[in-house]
């Protein structure tokens, strides 16, 4: 057994991805973790303190893979839906009475999404109260605080993509309390987010695009940052 | 370490279930039970009926912009074998449209991109119109064929007539009804008594069950004031004044009352009123019913509006009749003495309310009576009820339904408020028109073919273009003079309730014109005379007869035929032998009753309108019985021959 584990150690596929042998000493552990490209997040050492599961109640966790489930469903659910005026509801309707498991899909979207925004909150709320945003992590706060922001345009860009009345009418309240922005940018701003002066085809375009690409490119990079400050102060 | 284990285990079996249970769903799909039940009972057909092959069936429409899944289930639509089977597998009743072009939801109504039951009839949460009831159903015909009559659609026809009647437009804006003639309440002071005026606000019905007049459901002040205030608009249109009667009737010695009564009677038969007046519920259905006018208008009224009309009221559909002032004394005194309500109940002595005249104008307006109804200087709104140009769009959740407990449905909305206005909302101000529940629903059909439905315009069937003839110069004078119109039908103008003149000269000679409009008779012995005599002079009658025999004709009609004897004796042959005429038509006394008799039919008709008739009749009445025999020119000319020998 042992002889099969060196032979593997040291034949040439596993020297290509690896570079080096077994991590048999403490520092050799620590390099190999430096060095590797999916392990490199985690820290050399962690606490045993914060391991423990009433320390985090595992929400940033959860969140993280929330937004997976999110992002392996979104991609099922674009095959079936397209973003116009004309189809966007009736696929809607196809999902639910022909497409296979369609409305699992569909539900399983939402709820999630709701969860996302829920566990989201409450992760906040958890940081605030372990005093987690306290110096040198404040920096993580702030990169959280815009991550919870990206989580709520996510939940509300989506919000329009079904196309039926309570879209419209969320959409166009939304986009009206964007034009109380002073100084006369706020109609501008709303122009430039419905691409019109009503929630039309082109807004219905532009909230998917930011829905299914700007935004949640945006909070992966975001997401990347906030794991790494999280796994180098010693977070699990 | 074990506990980890154990919770690991416990939520990996748990996730594998909720996966487990979306496929499960799937497989028992609603629609596959009913495809499996479909090919059970095909199997036990004795014919042959192709089996469904398993899967959801749509029908896309992409003009029509919809795909009704409704074949999913309903499988044996187009099979012969399935008449007589359960719900949802039998056979679609045969129609004009072809399932395939149209789809199912475009007439049905529904959800028709649903596969579940519930569901495809629509009536759930987010599906704002559900499936029409069976007797709606003809709603949806009139989405798109907006022509006069709509074939086997007669609920539709009705309720569009029924529309236009009511005058609903006179209220509402709803598009391609036109609004009719009511009469003018200018002088209503001097024509009616308040008695009776008073009632006939109450309950319209009680004086006449045929009226168009709406019930305004008042109470009994309302009735009183609105009466006070329409009594002082004693002036008739234009400032005219009504002149006197010749001597007074009251003032007249018994005998020579009695005297003129008699005349009157007999001049009031010559008159034909009754062809378009009832009295007391018989007769024709042009005009009012004049059983009970004595206890409605004056007689002196009553004399200025028969000698001249529409003096009186403008643009009335009446004929001025040319009556001797002795005459036409008598003709009143015998109305005002016959047509009598005993039945009437004097109401007490009333003092009017000072402030009447206030209160009568504010329910004037209230209830739009200026809608129908024209009083000078008073404009009603035109729209003063909900516009109904899309009533069939409504959704149901922009319905109030009030207290009421009726089944949430726009059909089952409007047939209740059609027949009780005012249930869903006390400060509703709709009349009731006291419509019977087949009318109620034949309105509220043809009320939800107006739909906000873009529908393309190929599928659309419009009406035929209005004509626009008017008749001109001494003839048109004549023709508006007598409301000719109102019975006969000239190119395209005017309401067909006797014969189409457009061709009447091509038809007709000329001589027997004339002497028809010195004594008119009807043709058919099995029909009543219903055309007046309005005792014209000669001169009228030739301005009458000559215009006609310039203008309503058709030279494509024309035709002269040789009367040689044995022209003549074929075409008696033809007429008793080959053909039996006489079973329907009467020479000498023998034959049948059905058509006119065709005694005088040489002195009567054109020869070039019998050949052309007899080659084919449908051609000029669509609704002859008059049998197409598919006659050689050579036999038509022949029986034209003979019948042209008949003087």
């Amino acid at each position: 057994m042992n002889r099969l584990t060196e032979q593997l150690v040291r034949s040439r596929v596993w020297r290509s991805i690896f570079r080096h042998g077994l991590p048999l000493s403490n520092r050799a552990r620590a390099e190999a973790v430096f060095y590797n490209f999916f392990l490199h997040v985690h820290p050399t050492k962690v606490r045993r303190r914060s391991i423990k599961f009433t320390y985090t109640w595992g929400l940033g966790g959860l969140s993280a893979g929330l937004f997976i489930i999110l992002t392996v469903t979104g991609a099922l659910l674009m095959l079936y839906y397209r973003p116009s005026i004309h189809q966007a509801y009736w696929d809607m309707k196809d999902l639910q009475f022909v497409v296979s498991s369609g409305q699992f899909l569909r539900n399983m979207h939402r709820w999630a999404a709701h969860a996302m925004v829920a566990i989201v909150f409450l992760h906040m709320l958890r940081v605030f109260y372990t005093g987690s945003y306290r110096p040198p992590k404040e920096f993580n706060w702030v990169i959280g605080v815009v991550l919870l922001v990206m989580t709520i345009l996510l939940s509300y860009t989506g919000y329009l993509l079904p196309w039926d009345q309570l879209s419209f009418w969320g959409i166009s309240v939304g986009t009206n309390m964007v034009r109380a922005v002073p100084f006369g940018t706020g109609d501008r701003i709303s122009y430039l987010l419905l691409g019109g002066n009503i929630v039309g085809e082109n807004a219905l375009v532009r909230f998917y695009v930011l829905h299914c690409f700007v935004i949640p490119v945006a909070a992966m990079v975001f997401m990347g940052i906030h794991f790494w400050r999280v796994r180098k102060d010693g977070g699990v | 370490m074990g506990n980890l284990s154990k919770y690991f285990a416990v939520v990996s079996v748990a996730l594998l279930i909720i996966l487990a249970v979306s496929p499960m769903k799937d497989f028992f799909r609603e629609w596959k039970g009913y495809q499996y039940a479909y090919n059970r009972l095909v199997a036990t057909l004795p014919q042959r009926v192709k089996t469904a092959e398993i899967g959801i069936k749509q029908i896309w429409v992409q003009k029509l912009d919809r795909v009704d899944r409704c074949e999913t289930c309903h499988l044996g639509l187009k099979e012969e074998a399935l008449k007589n089977a359960k719900q949802p597998f039998r056979t679609h009743p045969l129609i004009h449209h072809d399932i395939e072009e149209f789809g199912c939801t475009m007439c049905h109504g529904g959800q028709g991109v649903a596969t579940e039951y519930k569901e495809s009839i629509g009536n759930v949460k987010f599906w704002a119109q559900p499936m029409l009831p069976g007797n709606f159903i003809e709603a949806s015909c009139g989405k798109c064929h907006k022509e006069q009559s709509v074939p086997k659609a007669p609920v539709l026809n009705e309720g569009r007539k029924l529309i236009e009647e009511s005058n609903c437009v006179g209220c509402h804006k709803i598009e391609g009804y036109q609004k009719l003639w009511v009469p003018p309440l200018d002088g209503i002071g001097s024509k009616v008594n308040r008695t009776w005026l008073v009632q006939w606000l109450k309950n319209p019905k009680q004086y006449f069950s045929g009226t168009r007049m709406p019930n305004f459901l008042l109470n009994d002040e309302d009735a009183d004031n609105l009466a006070d205030f329409l009594m002082t608009f004693n002036t008739p249109p234009n400032n005219s004044q009504l002149k006197l009667l010749p001597s007074s009737l009251k003032s007249l010695p018994d005998a020579r009352k009695a005297k003129l009564i008699d005349k009157g009677s007999t001049l009031f038969g010559e008159a034909r009123c009754i062809s378009c007046h009832l009295i007391n519920g018989k007769g024709g259905y042009v005009a009012t019913d004049l059983g009970k006018i004595g206890s409605k208008v004056s007689e002196q009224w009553l004399y200025n509006y028969i000698k001249e009309p529409k003096v009186l009221m403008p643009n009335v559909q009446m004929p001025r009749y040319r009556f001797t002032e002795n005459d036409l004394t008598s003709v009143v005194a015998y109305m005002e003495s016959e047509f009598v309500d005993f039945d009437v109940q004097q109401l007490p002595p009333h003092t009017p309310d000072p402030a009447s005249y206030e209160k009568g104008l504010a329910l004037f307006k209230k209830y739009n009576c200026g809608g129908c109804h024209a009083l000078q200087g008073i404009s009603g709104s035109s729209e003063l009820g909900p516009d109904l140009t899309y009533v069939g769009s409504k959704k149901t959740y922009e319905i109030d339904f009030g207290n009421t407990k009726i089944e949430q449905t726009l059909p089952s909305y409007l047939r209740t408020k059609l027949l009780d206005p005012r249930v869903f909302s006390l400060v509703a101000k709709m009349p009731k028109f006291g419509f019977s529940d087949e009318q109620a629903i034949a309105v509220t059909v043809a009320l939800m073919s107006n739909t906000g439905e873009r529908i393309p315009e190929e599928y659309m069937v419009r009406p035929e273009p209005a004509s626009h003839f008017v008749p001109q110069g001494q003839f048109g004078q004549l023709v508006k003079d007598l409301a000719c119109q109102s019975c006969h039908v000239m190119d395209g103008t005017g309401r067909l309730v006797a014969t189409d003149l457009s061709m009447e000269a091509s038809q007709a000679q000329p001589q027997w014109i004339k002497a028809y409009f010195k004594v008119p008779y009807s043709l058919r012995p099995i029909l009543t005379e219903r055309m007046p005599n309005f005792f014209l002079s000669d001169a009228e009658i030739n301005v009458l007869a000559d215009y006609m025999e310039k203008v309503f004709v058709v030279d494509s009609l024309d035709r002269t035929i040789k009367s040689e004897p044995a022209m003549v004796s074929e075409g008696k042959r033809l007429y008793y032998e080959r053909y039996g005429c006489q079973s329907c038509h009467m020479i000498g006394g023998k034959g049948g009753y059905v058509g006119p008799p065709l005694d005088k039919a040489g002195s009567r008709l054109k020869p070039g309108w019998i050949f052309h008739w007899l080659k084919n009749p449908e051609a000029y009445k669509p609704q002859s019985i008059e049998p197409d025999n598919k006659l050689t020119d050579h036999e038509a000319d022949a029986l034209t021959a003979f019948l042209m020998t008949l003087k």
